[in-house]
């Protein structure tokens, strides 16, 4: 009761300030595309006007079809791993431990498409591993209150120690041997399509990327669980006196990032056909981007998308631009998202978390 | 016919603490029924039996003569209770009919969607039939705090309440609001639903209620009719004495001016400008009162005083040194104390013992933390000696602040605020959500500061308190000091039209801004230094 006046005087100003922060969250990112569309239409008529330039090769690697193919090869993982964060963060719990669900996943899949010889089994044994670690974690912070950055970190070391040290023991390696990789889909007449071509003519994760993309968003903004979802994030109490177990919609959602995450590792490998566990593994960082990509996304799953099309695109072009022999250093592109998740958070700041984010809930009862 | 609500000898029990002991309550339908108590009476263990939150160690709850056992408050929502918190249950980023449907969400295609338009049309349906006024669409953190809380009422009504109880409703709204919750509550019982509303304040529970049961100490003592009783029987109902709500303050012998703030203005956290152009002197054994309804000004005034905000424009002198930007460190030093008006958020660390808090603003004093080590045998003695002044309870230095009650808390504060052997004590809101005996209690120890010649500028929107303790009084509206009274010789229905923003002769025109300090002061700034020594000199 003592904090009363406190209540009040933030429900007066929160209008105004959100209002602010909404508006200038807004156009922070309507610039950065703006500005990023401005560039790409810039240098293709400078690529138009002088083919042999510098411009006209980099206009060559982004309108080209391998490119938007390589990007959206690159952004399975990263996306489905964001959409998994999502779930996680929006009830409530901060799951940074994608990256060790990726690696956990991308192991598994390949062990579990060996022995079997099923890609498709595979993949389910990939999901199966990753939902498995998303659940020890859900049970530790979630059954045991444990603080989620520290048991996220847990689960990124546990997976990057278990994953190679499985493979060693397994195959000798740290890298596993090579499996069958299942055929790309092609749509028939779209797939033949200039550029846009590459988005119908695609592995079977990609296509499984976008209906998970949809069906987030779907059941973010239509569905009653949905809103469970967003009000365990925001204030569990009055999900709680709503009679809805805050427990069980926040177990509900760190498995359901498990199983997204690990989705994405399985595709990861299961696309190349093989694990390489040496360093920071083949995932490499791919689950930190994805943090990056759905706060970069506001929590929106088709934002965290298109962000993760960005990142995974200039990762492309720099690949593109290695083979015709200008060299960027990988290296800078690779701290981009990082960078410009700086820019966003620190800068701007407007990105809003969820307001009970990283809290445990105790029933009163 | 039975009675809506019937508590039949309810007794619950903690480790240690009989929190309500076989205390009865009936209560009809179609009335309000206000439960009045000091802080820690009991009256919200009583109302979470019946909502279902606490089981009773013996008793029996009976709605419309049918005897519940509530396991948890899903079955008293189904069975047609309501409880509206304190602390509202909103979800803020999301609207206001997401937030009434909130885990009863109408559903379509076979529970795969929310039926939106469906939702939407039960909230317009049930805000129509009580004559509530809501917008569905808005998000909760962009309507007023008494549109919240008619969400709230809401909310319980779509879950099918029968009986709605109201944990100190008032508590964070305005006073127009109050009348507006007043208001819906008539709508409601008009058409049969029952209220029980929990409150500490007199004057509220005679006004809203049909009649009022008073909790004592976790015992029921009395049940009266709000017709037929007075506030000072209900006062003395709930602390067990007589108590002296007109305060006698009394003459002190007036010092020097020991603060003095010019031509001050100050803008909030929205860069919209709160405070304009005020000027007031308070001197060494007055209170300088500053009354006026919420959000005039008063919070950013008393930041920009106590080092917390800095002026946009003017002065602020304290004993005689110029201390507009001065750090908060260096006025604690020179012997400010501040009673914070959020004793939760500024007055304590909640996670923290009594004894920690009891440092707090001592922790680079050379008494208590000499040489940048902190003396803790010193420190808990500190602790513990403000704890037994001020009556503190319990009275143990290693409880938690968050397990006091919010009366203990404010106590302890102003404990340890007024032991600070300060030249001057700033005290916003010091009673604020404060039980019966212990207002009485800080408002003699803030005179009895005065007596020993300590500066005091006081602000309240409780209009008794701040005419009853101040000597003189300044009337803020808008950010601006509409009249600087005599509150002995001003009546409460002037200070209100002063209040309301009406200028003391209006009718005169032309006359321009009144000169708020003018008639109050005559001293010149010169002999401040001279004077503030001599108050210093009087108290060692």
């Amino acid at each position: 009761m003592s904090d009363a006046p406190a209540d009040r005087a933030d429900a007066d100003t929160a209008p105004g300030d959100d209002d602010a922060g909404f508006l200038e969250g807004y156009t922070t990112r309507a610039l950065v595309g703006g500005v990023t569309v401005a560039a790409v239409v810039a240098l293709l008529l400078a690529g138009l006007l002088f083919p042999d330039s510098l411009a006209g090769t980099l206009a060559d690697a982004l309108t080209s079809r391998n490119t938007l193919a390589a990007a959206l090869r690159l952004s399975v993982p990263i996306a489905f791993a964001a959409l998994g964060g999502i779930f996680a963060e929006k009830s409530g719990v901060i799951n940074i431990g994608l990256e060790g669900l990726l690696i956990i996943s991308a192991f598994s899949a390949i062990y579990v498409a060996d022995v079997t010889g099923g890609v498709w089994i595979g993949f389910a044994g990939g999901v199966a591993a990753s939902t498995l670690l998303a659940a020890l974690f859900a049970v530790v912070t979630i059954g045991f209150r444990a603080d989620q950055i520290i048991a996220g970190l847990a689960v990124w070391l546990i997976a990057l120690g278990l994953a190679p040290f499985a493979s060693q023991v397994i195959y000798g390696s740290p890298n596993t041997p090579t499996v069958a990789t299942s055929p790309s889909i092609n749509v028939p007449v779209l797939a033949d399509l200039p550029f846009f071509g590459a988005l119908f003519s695609a592995s079977p994760s990609v296509y499984l990327l976008f209906a998970a993309v949809f069906g987030s968003w779907y059941v973010f903004e239509r569905t009653a669980f949905g809103r469970w979802i967003r009000a365990s994030g925001e204030n569990p109490k009055a999900l709680d006196t709503a009679g809805v177990s805050v427990t069980r919609v926040r177990y509900a959602a760190v498995l359901i990032s498990g199983v997204l995450a690990g989705m994405g590792g399985a595709a990861l490998s299961l696309d190349l056909g093989q694990f390489t566990g040496n360093g920071p593994t083949m995932v490499n960082g791919k689950g930190f981007i994805a943090i990056v990509a759905y706060l970069f996304g506001n929590y929106n799953p088709v934002g965290a998308f298109l962000s993760t099309m960005l990142f995974a695109g200039l990762d492309a072009v720099q690949t593109v631009l290695q083979l015709q022999g200008i060299g960027i250093p990988r290296q800078l592109i690779r701290i981009t998202p990082f960078v410009v998740v700086i820019i966003v958070l620190a800068l701007v700041g407007r990105t809003r978390l969820p307001e009970a984010a990283g809290e445990h809930y105790e029933t009163e009862e | 016919m039975p009675s809506a609500v019937h508590l039949d000898g309810i007794t619950k029990r903690f480790p240690g603490v009989v929190a309500n002991d076989d205390v009865d309550l009936e209560v009809e339908r179609g009335t309000v029924h206000a439960l009045l108590g000091e802080n820690g009476a009991g009256k919200t263990t009583l109302m979470n039996v019946l909502y279902g939150l606490y089981e009773p160690t013996s008793g029996e709850v009976r709605l419309d003569g049918k005897t519940h056992a509530f396991g948890s408050p899903r079955d008293a929502i189904d069975a047609g209770i309501g409880m509206i918190h304190q602390h509202f249950m909103l979800v803020d980023p999301m609207t206001v009919t997401e937030n009434i449907t909130l885990g009863n969400e109408p559903r379509k295609w076979g529970g795969l969607a929310v039926d939106r338009a469906g939702s939407r049309e039960a909230v317009v349906e049930l805000a129509d039939r009580y004559g509530f006024d809501v917008d569905p669409d808005a998000r909760i953190e962009d309507v007023s705090v008494g549109e919240q809380q008619r969400v709230e009422i809401l909310k319980a009504l779509y879950r099918g309440a029968d009986t709605l109880i109201l944990d100190e409703p008032t508590a964070v709204l305005t006073p127009q609001e109050v009348g507006e919750l007043f208001d819906v509550l008539d709508e409601l019982t008009a058409q049969g639903k029952t209220i029980i509303f929990i409150t500490h304040k007199l004057g509220e529970a005679m006004r809203a209620a049909d009649e009022i049961s008073v909790l004592r100490d976790g015992r029921k003592v009395g049940s009266v009719d709000a017709d037929a009783t007075t506030q000072a029987e209900l006062a003395e109902l709930m602390v067990g004495r007589e108590v002296l709500l007109d305060v006698d303050h009394g003459t002190a012998e007036t010092g020097g001016v020991v603060a003095s703030v010019s031509d001050v203005a100050v803008d909030d956290d929205r860069g919209v400008r709160a405070v304009d152009g005020v000027s007031f002197e308070v001197r060494g054994g007055e209170v300088f009162g500053i009354a006026g309804v919420d959000g005039n000004g008063q919070s950013e005034l008393v930041e920009a005083v106590t080092g917390l905000r800095t002026p946009d424009a003017g002065e602020i002198r304290f004993r005689g040194e110029d201390v507009t930007t001065a750090s908060r460190r260096d006025r604690i030093d020179a012997g400010m104390a501040y009673v914070p008006e959020d004793r939760q958020d500024r007055g304590l660390v909640m996670e923290f013992d009594l004894v920690e808090n009891g440092l707090l603003g001592s922790q680079h004093g050379t008494e208590l933390a000499a040489n940048g080590r902190i003396d803790w045998s010193k420190t808990r003695g500190h602790a513990q000696a403000i704890i037994d002044e001020y009556d503190v309870r319990p009275p143990d230095a290693d409880t938690d602040a968050e397990s006091l009650s919010g009366g203990n808390q404010q106590k302890f504060i102003v404990g340890r605020e007024f032991e600070r052997d300060p030249e001057l004590v700033v005290a916003s809101h010091p009673t604020r959500g404060v039980d019966v005996g212990s207002i009485e209690f800080i408002h003699e120890r803030l005179l009895e500061l005065r007596q020993q010649g300590v500066a005091i500028l006081l602000v309240s929107s409780k209009l008794e308190e701040v005419q009853g303790l101040s000597d003189r009084l300044a009337v803020v509206y808008e950010g601006e000091f509409i009249d600087v009274v005599d509150p002995d010789e001003t009546t409460e229905e002037e200070l209100g039209l002063l209040m309301a923003g009406e200028r003391p002769g209006d009718d005169g025109g032309g006359g321009g801004e009144p000169e708020p300090t003018g008639n109050a002061d005559g001293t010149e700034r010169g002999g401040l230094a001279d004077r503030t020594d001599a108050a210093g000199g009087e108290r060692a």
